[in-house]
């Protein structure tokens, strides 16, 4: 479960997010809304501890307590817009390194069933990055997110790029992990608002 | 870690033998350079007296240059890529710069694999220690792998990191830089290997602080 409460980020004299509070858990979707430059990113940066709050305090905990800030890392999925996989590698090997880089062992086929539940066919898996559509490059950077199961899923945007088929298969990935993972939405499309059981509406 | 810093490396090493960028970049500045000092300079334009000073000297001018046009890649193309923010979530600070400072001294290596044998037959540049040497090369290497690895993490989030780089780079290793070129007309001189322990001692020290100094700094440049 993830906790944050009163947090804020100041850039300079230029306050992005004022006194935002709320919770992350499993079953509950919070889904972040606000206009353009209302610190929806930046809420999301601060919750998976890439850039430190100004103000006001975020706990992650699991069964044995609070973690430490320096682990939030093994328990998150993070997909946002501008986070990008390796374009050189295939979306094979793109997981093969993050499950690998979190000390993880996962199977070909188990990696290669995950991108298939993303909808990219076997045929995609073995290509560079590189040379696929801004919708696939999305559906990789979703896997990787989702790749070591994690119970904390940070999503920026998760459905920019893709197609109506693809938006939907987000939504069920959500729906199926909704009962096990703590998930965040940070969006103003208003097809990912209506996922979200609980809103934090940040203003500008 | 080990199996992270390893993942790390294996990724790097995928990435550069696919794009070649840094290895190019590397490879193309210390041939041309050589060539061109070759070509003014060649086998006996140089009294002999003066060959081990002026010739240790160039090759390790040549060797550092060429060197930081290409090992700053390493963190600048995460950032130019958007895929440092990735790595920053996926993998422990310690395994990051483990797997990036390994990839610099394998860059490194190639580098001096093919610029030293050349160096040595273009200037006709006899090294009476070669043991000497081949430490010096491999000490040099990994001391210089690891400041530069330092330097670019710090570096790659800046505006305008590539000269940033050589600037911040050039007076950090400088010491390291006369250590080595007095290292090697050592060696050029004399096949005693106690003839290059001094500068060998003080080369792999450097490179020791260094990599103690990066354990601790690294986590807070990488993250904050």
């Amino acid at each position: 479960m993830v906790t944050f409460e009163d947090v804020g980020k100041r850039f300079g004299d230029r306050s992005v997010l004022a006194g935002v509070s709320g919770q992350l858990r499993p079953g509950v979707v919070l889904v972040v809304t606000g206009p353009n430059g209302a610190g929806k990113s930046t809420l999301l940066n601060i919750l998976s501890g890439l850039i430190r709050a100004s103000r006001g305090v975020v706990s992650y905990r699991d069964g044995r307590g609070e973690l430490p800030r320096e682990r939030w890392f093994s328990v998150l999925g993070v997909a946002a817009p501008d986070m990008a996989v390796y374009e050189e590698l295939s979306a094979m090997e793109n997981l093969r390194l993050f499950t690998r880089l979190r000390g993880l062992r996962r199977s070909d086929t188990s990696l290669a069933a995950l991108l298939q539940e993303l909808g990219l066919a076997p045929r995609e898996h073995h290509r560079p990055v590189a040379t696929y559509s801004s919708g696939q490059k999305q559906r990789v950077k979703l896997a990787q997110a989702l790749v070591h199961t994690p119970p904390v899923l940070l999503l920026d945007e998760p459905s920019s790029n893709l197609d109506a088929a693809g938006h939907e298969l987000v939504a069920s990935l959500l729906a199926q992990r909704r009962p096990t993972t703590a998930i965040a939405v940070a969006t103003n499309d208003p097809r990912e608002m209506a996922w979200g059981d609980e809103e934090i509406a940040l203003a500008r | 870690m080990l199996g992270e810093a390893l993942a790390v490396l294996a990724k790097e090493l995928r990435s550069e033998l696919r794009s070649r960028v840094a290895l190019n970049a590397i490879l193309l500045f210390a041939l041309t350079t050589l060539v061109a000092v070759a070509y003014q300079i060649g086998p006996y334009r140089i009294h002999e007296e003066d060959r081990p000073h002026l010739l240790a000297a160039l090759l390790w001018i040549i060797l550092f240059f060429a060197a930081t046009s290409g090992l700053a890649r390493v963190f600048v193309k995460e950032e130019d890529a958007h895929t440092a923010k990735t790595l920053r979530l996926a993998a422990r600070p310690g395994a990051v710069f483990a797997g990036k400072f390994a990839f610099n001294v394998v860059l490194l290596g190639t580098l001096e694999l093919v610029v030293v044998p050349l160096f040595c037959v273009l200037l006709g540049y006899r090294v009476a220690g070669l043991l000497g040497l081949v430490l010096l090369l491999a000490a040099g290497t990994v001391a210089l792998a690891a400041v530069a690895t330092m330097v670019a993490a710090i570096i790659s989030r800046a505006s305008g990191s590539g000269t940033l780089f050589a600037v911040l780079t050039v007076p950090l290793a400088l010491p390291l830089l006369v250590m080595l070129i007095q290292g090697t007309r050592a060696a050029a001189g004399s096949a005693e290997l106690a003839a290059v322990l001094p500068a060998l001692r003080g080369i792999v020290s450097l490179a020791g602080v260094t990599l103690v100094s990066s354990v601790f700094l690294f986590p807070v440049v990488w993250h904050d």
